[in-house]
């Protein structure tokens, strides 16, 4: 298996290339703008796709660690409904609680993170692409159930989230499990992941600027 | 590469820490985010007259839409992640004022931009507004700040021509 790189890559740029094209950076950044809109499109057609092993481990880990209160997690394309057992409350109702979550909303670094893999242009960069995803989703899956537990001990009336025996120490957790998984997470691992795997061409580039 | 990292996850979790508390709420978060909703209502209003401002809400009195600037939206959080970026990358502090100047503006500029694109999107399609607020500018504003980083990058010396040591190796390629 051939490992360098390809000769076309978004480093290259011939002679005859507009001279703002000329700069690897910029040929990257274009190469990533362009790709955005067809990683974005395929990233929702496929969300359901995508974010199976994301409800696997949401389901896995509420069935070990939230036995308690969660009675069921029902799917539907790419949002999960959290049945649970709690109540909503005396004179309110005699059904249980449930909670709805986007699982679109915490995984929009994937399209993120395909584009400037994709752009890049490196040698094996599916590869890149398979082990990005694969670490991305226990990400996604902590902005999942970070979201469910704001919604019951946090977001829910106080007939509800007094039901849930959490104590003060661990509503303050979650508060900011759930604000780093949803504010900076998201966000902040494709581009991270990606400057990790992408340390070779991101060397050539500052070699080609010095 | 490893220093860096860790030093990055450090900075970022300690200053994102930071930005919860209720003072860096009262004293700077809440009050940049009431500014950038006067900052984007004013270039706003240099064609649309019809915008108001209000705290950190932006309303249309043409037709009532209003959005209203939460956190994740005043780009207060981008701005962590250059930071913590900047401060962790091993450069002389001279660059890293520049870089942190110069970066921040950029990041703010363009969340100007989100900011004002979403106030007119949500008054055109609310599913497009829905589409471009959750998903794409996240994406976008965090595509900005790893642009401006590695620009920054990119213009900072090596070690060795800024009187490092010379037997650093380049920060990037360091495993």
């Amino acid at each position: 298996m051939n490992e360098r790189r390809r000769p076309d890559t978004a480093e290259g740029g011939g002679p005859g290339a507009p001279r703002l094209f000329r700069s690897p950076l910029t040929r990257f950044v274009v190469a990533a703008l362009a790709w955005l809109p067809v990683t974005f499109g395929a990233w929702y057609l496929l969300g359901p796709v995508l974010l199976w092993p994301v409800r696997l481990l949401v389901q896995l880990v509420a069935r070990v660690g939230m036995g308690d209160l969660v009675q069921t997690i029902e799917s539907g394309g790419s949002s999960l409904a959290f049945i649970t057992t709690l109540r909503p409350g005396e004179g309110i109702g005699t059904g249980v609680v449930s909670v709805d979550v986007n699982m679109l909303v915490y995984a929009f670094g994937m399209p993120l993170f395909a584009a400037l893999t994709i752009a890049a242009r490196e040698a094996k960069w599916w590869r890149t692409l398979a082990i990005g995803y694969a670490v991305m989703v226990p990400f996604v899956t902590w902005g999942v159930l970070a979201d469910f537990l704001k919604g019951i001990a946090i977001a829910a009336p106080a007939a509800v989230a007094s039901q849930t025996g959490f104590s003060g120490l661990q509503r303050e957790l979650i508060a900011f499990a759930y604000q780093f998984g949803s504010l900076i997470l998201p966000a902040v691992v494709p581009a991270v992941l990606w400057v990790l795997l992408h340390r070779a061409f991101l060397e050539r580039l500052r070699q080609r600027a010095g | 590469m490893l220093r860096f990292f860790l030093l990055f996850v450090l900075l970022l979790a300690v200053l994102f820490g930071l930005e919860l508390t209720p003072w860096v709420q009262d004293w700077l978060v809440v009050p940049w985010t009431s500014a950038l909703a006067s900052i984007s209502t004013w270039i706003v209003t240099l064609f649309d007259g019809n915008v108001v401002a209000a705290g950190k809400v932006m309303r249309s009195n043409a037709n009532g839409f209003a959005v209203s600037i939460e956190a994740g939206c005043n780009g207060v959080e981008a701005t962590l992640v250059l930071l913590a970026a900047m401060l962790a990358f091993p450069a002389p502090w001279k660059h890293k004022i520049v870089g942190l100047v110069v970066g921040i503006l950029a990041v703010q500029l363009l969340n100007i931009l989100r900011v004002i694109s979403l106030f007119y999107l949500g008054q055109w399609n609310y599913d497009v507004f829905e589409w471009a607020h959750l998903y794409v500018w996240q994406a976008l504003i965090m595509l900005d700040v790893l642009v401006v980083w590695l620009i920054w990058v990119r213009r900072v010396p090596n070690s060795d021509d800024h009187g490092g040591p010379p037997a650093a190796p380049p920060a990037l390629a360091a495993g």
